[in-house]
């Protein structure tokens, strides 16, 4: 059965655009989870992500428009750059996935309020 | 029976978008994985493969669009500041869960995690939606893609059944309207 999917495999298209586009959503995840953290330090990290008094990009998002939108460039840009180093290659794709879940997991962890909270200055 | 402006953006962000990606997810997930060789016939692949790849696509733009009615047209209404002495914030949820002890949590916890979660979901959607429209039919015989389709297709779904959650019951406690 394993011989015969290898088999099949080397007859389908390269797998490292696949892996670029999963291993980006990683990459992405990642860097909303940080962005998240970074904003709970508040200063100079929080006043910077309000991309909406910053840049007039969605008034009244306030710091969420300045994390998702670099989030979401951090993807884009990660998988644009991937897919340009992995096209017509084929990738240890097991390796990759394994490493993106482990970022979209981050992800999830660093965007749950118990955990990002712990970045938060303590009160006096 | 009227809506305002304000409902009617947070009844499509929820009701309409959110809630189809949400239950287009059932047959996403059984249409990636019934896509194998044992289990279809080459026609049955011909078949559904289009369909597939129309309904990841639509996944995918669905979840980018809830998230960007959420944040840029509903979100602001919810965290607007009331003047100073109002004293009926009914048109200031944000403020008027975090007016009272009971519902502070509403925002503290569920909110917080609600509008940060729920941008995973269409970044691991857009990765589903471009390797089944990369792969199409090949996708029977790239049993590795097709596990890792299934993990992220879960793991969007995941993403955006807490946001979908918390939106309903932050907005039964503190309607945007």
């Amino acid at each position: 059965m394993q011989s015969t999917e290898t088999t099949q495999s080397t007859q389908t298209k390269p797998n490292g655009p696949v892996a670029a586009s999963f291993l980006a959503a990683g990459i992405g995840s990642l860097v909303l989870g940080i962005l998240v953290c970074l904003n709970e330090l508040g200063g100079d990290i929080s006043k910077f992500l309000a991309f909406d008094k910053n840049y007039g990009l969605g008034s009244g998002v306030g710091a969420l428009s300045g994390k998702s939108i670099l989030a979401v460039l951090a993807f884009v840009i990660s998988w644009v750059v991937l897919h340009f180093l992995w096209r017509g290659k084929e990738v240890n794709f097991g390796r990759v996935f394994a490493v993106a879940l482990i970022l979209v997991a981050a992800g999830f962890l660093l965007t749950f309020p118990p955990v990002f909270e712990i970045f938060a200055p303590k009160a006096a | 029976m009227q809506l305002s402006d304000r409902e009617l953006w947070a009844l499509i962000h929820g009701m309409g978008l959110g809630a189809l990606f949400l239950l287009a997810f059932g047959g996403g997930i059984a249409g990636v994985w019934s896509l194998r060789s044992k289990l279809v016939t080459p026609e049955g692949l011909q078949e559904r493969t289009p369909r597939l790849l129309v309904g990841t696509t639509v996944m995918a733009v669905v979840a980018w669009l809830t998230v960007i009615v959420g944040t840029w047209i509903v979100y602001p209404w919810y965290r607007a500041k009331p003047p100073a002495g109002t004293a009926d914030l009914a048109k200031f949820p944000r403020s008027l869960l975090l007016s009272s002890p009971d519902t502070a949590e509403w925002h503290n916890f569920g909110m917080e995690w609600k509008e940060h979660v729920a941008f995973l979901a269409p970044i691991l959607a857009t990765a589903v939606a471009f390797a089944t429209i990369y792969y199409g039919a090949q996708l029977v015989h790239r049993g590795e893609i097709r596990r890792a389709i299934l993990v992220f297709f879960t793991l969007a779904f995941a993403a955006a059944g807490v946001a979908g959650l918390f939106g309903a019951l932050i907005t039964k406690a503190a309607p945007v309207a």
